[in-house]
């Protein structure tokens, strides 16, 4: 256990290394995520759920970012490694299965979580936020990137190789946008797509994010302050739903998950 | 014969276990297609093992499943007592690997592969011992940073005589340098047996012989030993003993002197004229001989496969001298050699 966690510390480590000395990964991974709170960020006009429209979308679009700095980069991480056959090589080396997949997830949640940082600091200078509830801003980034590296291994699973993992992440891309509620609140979808889009992994990121950062209600409601106790409360079922999720993520990774190329 | 100890019921290793590689009717398939097809054999303590044979011979899928990567289909294979998919935890630290290609990051420098894997060792509870002549100083350059290389980094890049490319990326190495690389990723932690699926497949002549003294040096040291590699020169120089495989099977194995035995002695030589017939000629050793007509000649060519391998050729060329003595004819060009290792290989893969 305890050479895992060490293993898995210095593949992070090393993915982190990987991730600067490459051009276009260190856009697809650190630039294209900030690319995507500006681009939003601009969206917006007048109020939703009792703050700013910009507010609204800049607490909620963490959601969006995991997309790129967690999915995007993981799926393309794992097939480029299989394909030159690292995957292969590490696993018959010292580190287990485990600690190089706790790796990348732990470099992608480093990746992650400083840009939530970033978004943090952006929120705060330009419209004089600060977050209300740090921990469950950092357990809803943990969660996010657990279950989107789970959905990421399995997506590589289907790609046969590194070009064509930009079009296998296209689907989960487009689902991620359409549904995540970012620009607008869950429930202004029509009915029975409001509940779809409550059960996929991105929406209930979105509100803890939201809720984290407001320390109001965007769970359910339209946006009233709540105490610490009651925020807690209220992310339990996203909490859940994201549990549910890492559970079905992982087998999914497991039933898909391939360590070596196809053969011929 | 050697009596082979397996682990006792809890999975831990008996003291003066004597083979640490047993494989025992290893089958294994793709889908519907058999790629090894019930093949055994044994590997001692302190041995170096050659798998010799030609291209899909069932080489590197016999070696992936005795590192783990699959279960045998049928059979049993156990390495250092211990079942290499269910004990793979435990195994791990103690084997070293080389797979037959690639599974390197391009980018990262040929010292930074060898620290990561160091790293991981340590991890694992094996520090490096290996130490270098010099250590290469960290600093800044106009490039940026570049990161200390300690003396361990340096010893196992010495090893290989790769210690002049510290510092280049490993997508710059050519194909032979990449092969030295990854022995010394292989042999970084001390492994008890080490695993080489065609170790110098594109090196040079001199980097092949830099190869086989390191591997030679470290069964000196007790380390076992698989190797795989459709060289013959290299299976002959490294091997204590080897087997031919082909198609799956494996044909031939002992010592090299004990399958060189296998293929018989030639006797060969030439006598004026075509019109010989074997009625003509003796049986030596119970062999009838072979003829080729040439040039106004007849070759004339005897394998002997006697079980006596020190006497055979001795005792068939006296009844032939004598059988020339009497008909008054002069054996040209007679020759008497061993059979090659080329000889076997080449009868088992059927191209003779
Ligand atoms: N993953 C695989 N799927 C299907 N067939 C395979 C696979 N790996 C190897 N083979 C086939 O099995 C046979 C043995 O291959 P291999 O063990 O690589 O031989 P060698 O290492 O002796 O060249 C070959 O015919 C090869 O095409
Ligand atoms: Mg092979």
């Amino acid at each position: 256990m305890k050479t895992d966690v060490l293993h898995a510390v210095r593949l992070a480590r090393l993915d982190l290394t990987l991730v600067g000395r490459n051009t276009t990964v260190l856009f697809n991974v650190m630039l294209m995520p900030i690319l995507i709170a500006a681009v939003y960020s601009t969206f917006p006009v007048g109020e939703t759920a009792g703050v700013s429209g910009r507010v609204f979308v800049l607490t909620g679009v963490p959601g969006l970012m995991l997309a790129f700095a967690v999915f995007v980069n993981l799926v393309n991480a794992f097939t480029s490694r299989r394909e030159e056959l690292v995957l292969k090589r590490l696993r018959g080396g010292q580190p287990s299965a485990a600690a190089v997949m706790a790796g990348s997830g732990l470099s992608a949640l480093v990746i992650f979580l400083g840009q939530v940082v970033l978004l943090g600091i952006w929120v705060h200078r330009f419209e004089g936020i600060l977050p209300a509830n740090v921990p469950l801003v950092v357990l809803a980034a943990v969660l996010g990137v657990a279950v989107f590296g789970l959905i990421a291994a399995a997506f590589s699973g289907m790609t046969p190789n590194a070009e064509l993992a930009q079009v296998t992440v296209l689907p989960v891309l487009l689902v991620m946008m359409v549904a995540a509620p970012v620009a607008f609140p869950a429930d202004a979808l029509p009915g029975p797509l409001a509940v779809v889009a409550g059960l996929l992994p991105v929406t209930p990121i979105v509100e803890m994010m939201r809720t984290g950062f407001l320390g109001a209600n965007h769970f359910t409601g339209g946006g009233e302050k709540l105490t610490m106790v009651e925020q807690w409360v209220g992310a339990l079922p996203s909490i859940g739903i994201m549990l549910g999720w890492i559970v079905i993520g992982a087998l999914l990774a497991r039933w898909l998950f391939r360590w070596e190329p196809r053969h011929g | 014969m050697r009596t082979p100890q397996l682990a006792d019921a809890t999975g831990a290793v008996l003291d003066g276990l004597d083979n640490v590689i047993e494989v025992g009717g290893l089958r294994q398939k793709y889908g519907d297609f058999e790629a090894v097809r019930g093949i055994s054999f044994t590997v001692p303590r302190g041995e170096i093992f050659a798998l010799l044979g030609t291209n899909g011979a069932g080489k590197t899928t016999t070696m992936e499943v005795l590192e783990g990567y699959t279960p045998a289909t049928d059979g049993t294979v156990r390495v250092l007592g211990l079942d290499p998919v269910k004990q793979h935890r435990e195994l791990r630290p103690r084997v070293g690997i080389m797979l037959q290609e690639g599974g390197f990051l391009g980018d990262l420098t040929v010292a930074e592969t060898v620290g990561l894997w160091k790293g991981l060792s340590e991890d694992a509870g094996r520090p490096v011992t290996l130490s270098g002549g010099t250590e290469l100083a960290g600093g800044f350059t106009l490039m940026g940073r570049v990161r200390r290389v300690d003396r361990a980094i340096m010893g196992a890049l010495e090893l290989v005589g790769l210690e002049k490319k510290a510092r280049v990326k490993v997508k710059q190495l050519s194909g032979g340098q990449k092969r030295r690389l990854d022995l010394a990723l292989a042999v970084l932690s001390g492994p008890e047996v080490l695993f080489l699926d065609e170790p110098t497949t594109g090196m040079d002549p001199e980097a092949r012989r830099t190869t086989w003294k390191v591997v030679e040096n470290l069964r000196d040291a007790g380390t076992t030993v698989l190797l795989t590699t459709h060289y013959l020169e290299e299976a002959e120089r490294l091997a204590d003993r080897l087997a031919i495989m082909h198609e799956g099977r494996i044909h031939t194995h002992g010592t090299v002197d004990e399958v060189v035995a296998t293929s018989g002695d030639m006797i060969t030589f030439r006598l004026p004229g075509v019109s010989w017939t074997f009625g003509d000629l003796p049986t030596l050793d119970g062999v009838a001989p072979v003829l080729t007509y040439d040039g106004g000649g007849t070759e004339v060519g005897y394998t002997l496969a006697g079980t006596d391998t020190a006497t055979r050729a001795h005792a068939a060329l006296r009844p032939l001298l004598a059988w020339a003595d009497t008909r008054g004819e002069t054996l040209g060009r007679l020759a008497v050699r061993r059979g090659t290792l080329e000889d076997v290989f080449m009868r088992v893969v059927g191209e003779v």
